[in-house]
């Protein structure tokens, strides 16, 4: 994938970055607890979750199901408010809608009467961009998310790889600060994932968003992070920056030494 | 690891699923021929019962009587004055209730909190046998047209104010999450999402009315109407003369399917995304 090759910064909190680069922060979560309805207080959802995340960084939050994770995107995305703690996004307080937000789900959610470019025009339909504008601008990202030849098809005429990377350009197109997403490749089979998760990495490249990626795969987060965020019963059981430089290749990162070393330590942590 | 390097070759999903041929073959003239075989062997049947004698006489009429019949109503002009009448009862009761019950339907479907409170009248009045509120009908309105049309109505307007609901709540979740937070507004949400979702099943809806609706000024014109095919019915069925009566329900049969494929072609048109 040409795409791959890009040059770009390294960002975030990597050890190749000098210090006091990365002061700002896209979010914080200081000493955060939810208790969900019902469940005993015992076993909170989250438990003290301390996290932040820097500008321009790359933050994975991974864990099995039940680990709070979603909690915390949930929480991020103002759908849940923590029974006590802190939280601070982009500056301000959590609610929804914010143009400077973006989503992926792990769902494509496209609207089936929608061409992919229409469908991604749809995120600068609702900010009120001129026609021509957001026509251009749409067809620019499909090109960018290697759609270019695909603009004018239905959903249901597009493959599953194919329909998530139009979900991709709908929300680059918006150019979000940060960018939270929730599994976004975990309905794909393996080999579209990992092509899905280059695409992804190539177009971030070319932003400046901040990235917060929930997922229970292990490899996923390994591959795409900056730094990790272990999670385990609503704790946050142990943070770990990611030494990959960047650029990443995906395919030969995956099979290198220094991969499987780190991937087989912390499975060990996670088990 | 060459070997692996070919294992990995991307092995793409296949593109363009919407055109699917299979349904087509149908729709092809060799199928249109097929399709007229059952009609052929019908007819045959139905004039071999006639020569044999099979059944009564009074009610097997042959085809060759029906079309008697049919050329005699036709030249009398009797038929297409009376066809007319129904027909136009017919599209004046769908075009009332298409507009009254889609906005009722939708306005539902928006506002949860009258829906809860609305819905079990809803159910009530739908489950009503409403062909038997004909005669209150015939008097309150007379045995014009209003009568027909408030019938055929009150018969259809629930069909399409369920299916304009549904159709609202058929939303993906996640479409709703999505519009949500890219910051839509009510208004966006609705013109861009709750009401293209509903259409494919406010057609439906539609589709289903349009044949009700015709029953329903049938039904009215049996009962009591000064003109209509019902009222054709009624009458010559009243005469014994069942060739007539065949006639007429042949007639009410092609307008029936005309009305439907007509149905179809905006359908088709108005929901071009769906796979065909």
């Amino acid at each position: 994938m040409e795409g791959a090759v890009m040059n770009r910064v390294p960002r975030g909190g990597g050890e190749g970055t000098g210090p006091g680069r990365h002061q700002s922060l896209a979010l914080s979560l200081r000493d955060v607890r939810v208790d969900f309805p019902g469940s005993s207080a015992d076993h909170p959802a989250l438990d003290g979750v301390d996290v932040e995340c820097r500008d321009g960084e790359f933050l994975v939050l991974v864990g099995r199901s039940g680990s709070g994770k979603t909690t915390i995107l949930n929480v991020l995305s103002g759908l849940v408010t923590p029974d006590s703690g802190e939280v601070e996004i982009l500056g301000g307080k959590p609610k929804a809608a914010r143009d400077d937000l973006g989503f992926m789900f792990a769902r494509d959610a496209l609207m089936p009467w929608r061409s992919a470019r229409r469908n991604v025009e749809l995120g600068l339909e609702i900010l009120g961009t001129p026609k021509a504008e957001r026509r251009e601008t749409a067809v620019r990202m499909l090109e960018r998310v290697g759609l270019g030849h695909a603009t004018g098809r239905l959903p249901a005429q597009l493959s599953q790889g194919m329909r998530q990377r139009v979900a991709l350009a709908r929300t680059w197109v918006r150019q979000p600060k940060l960018l939270l997403m929730d599994e976004p490749f975990s309905a794909l089979d393996a080999q579209t994932r990992r092509e899905s998760q280059q695409v992804f990495l190539d177009t971030w490249a070319d932003s400046s968003a901040s990235v917060v990626l929930v997922t229970h795969d292990l490899t996923e987060a390994l591959l795409l992070a900056d730094r990790l965020v272990l999670l385990s019963a609503g704790k946050v059981l142990r943070e770990v920056t990611i030494p990959f430089e960047r650029p990443r290749d995906l395919d030969e990162l995956v099979t290198s030494d220094e991969f499987r070393r780190l991937e087989r330590e912390l499975w060990e942590l996670l088990i | 690891m060459t070997v692996i390097e070919e294992a990995r070759a991307p092995a793409r999903a296949p593109v363009a699923r919407g055109v699917d041929t299979k349904h087509r073959v149908l729709s092809a003239g060799g199928g249109f021929l097929l399709q007229l075989l059952p009609l052929g062997v019908m007819l045959g049947l139905w004039q071999l019962a006639a020569e044999l004698e099979l059944g009564r006489p009074l009610v097997v009429r042959s085809p060759g009587q029906v079309w008697t019949a049919f050329m005699d109503l036709h030249s009398s002009g009797v038929l297409w004055s009376n066809a007319w009448a129904t027909l136009q009862a017919t599209i004046v009761a769908m075009a009332l209730a298409s507009v009254i019950g889609i906005v009722i339907g939708l306005t539902l479907a928006l506002a949860p909190r009258i829906e809860r409170v609305v819905n079990p009248y809803l159910s009530a009045m739908n489950s009503a046998p409403r062909i038997a509120f004909a005669p209150v009908f015939i008097i309150i309105f007379g045995i014009g047209m209003s009568s027909k049309v408030a019938l055929a109505f009150s018969v259809i307007i629930f069909v399409i104010i369920l299916n304009a609901r549904a159709g609202v709540h058929a939303a993906d979740p996640d479409v709703v999450r999505l519009m949500e937070v890219l910051g839509a507004n009510r208004r966006q949400t609705f013109t861009k999402l709750l009401f293209p979702v509903s259409v494919p099943s406010i057609f439906a809806g539609l589709r289903l009315a349009l044949i009700y609706s015709l029953l329903g000024v049938v039904t009215s014109e049996m009962i009591a109407a000064r003109d209509g095919l019902g009222q054709l019915v009624a009458q010559y069925a009243g005469n014994f003369q069942l060739d007539y009566v065949y006639a007429v329900i042949l007639v009410l049969v092609v307008i029936g399917t005309a009305l439907n494929s007509l149905a179809g072609v905006v359908e088709r048109r108005l929901l071009w995304w769906k796979a065909p």
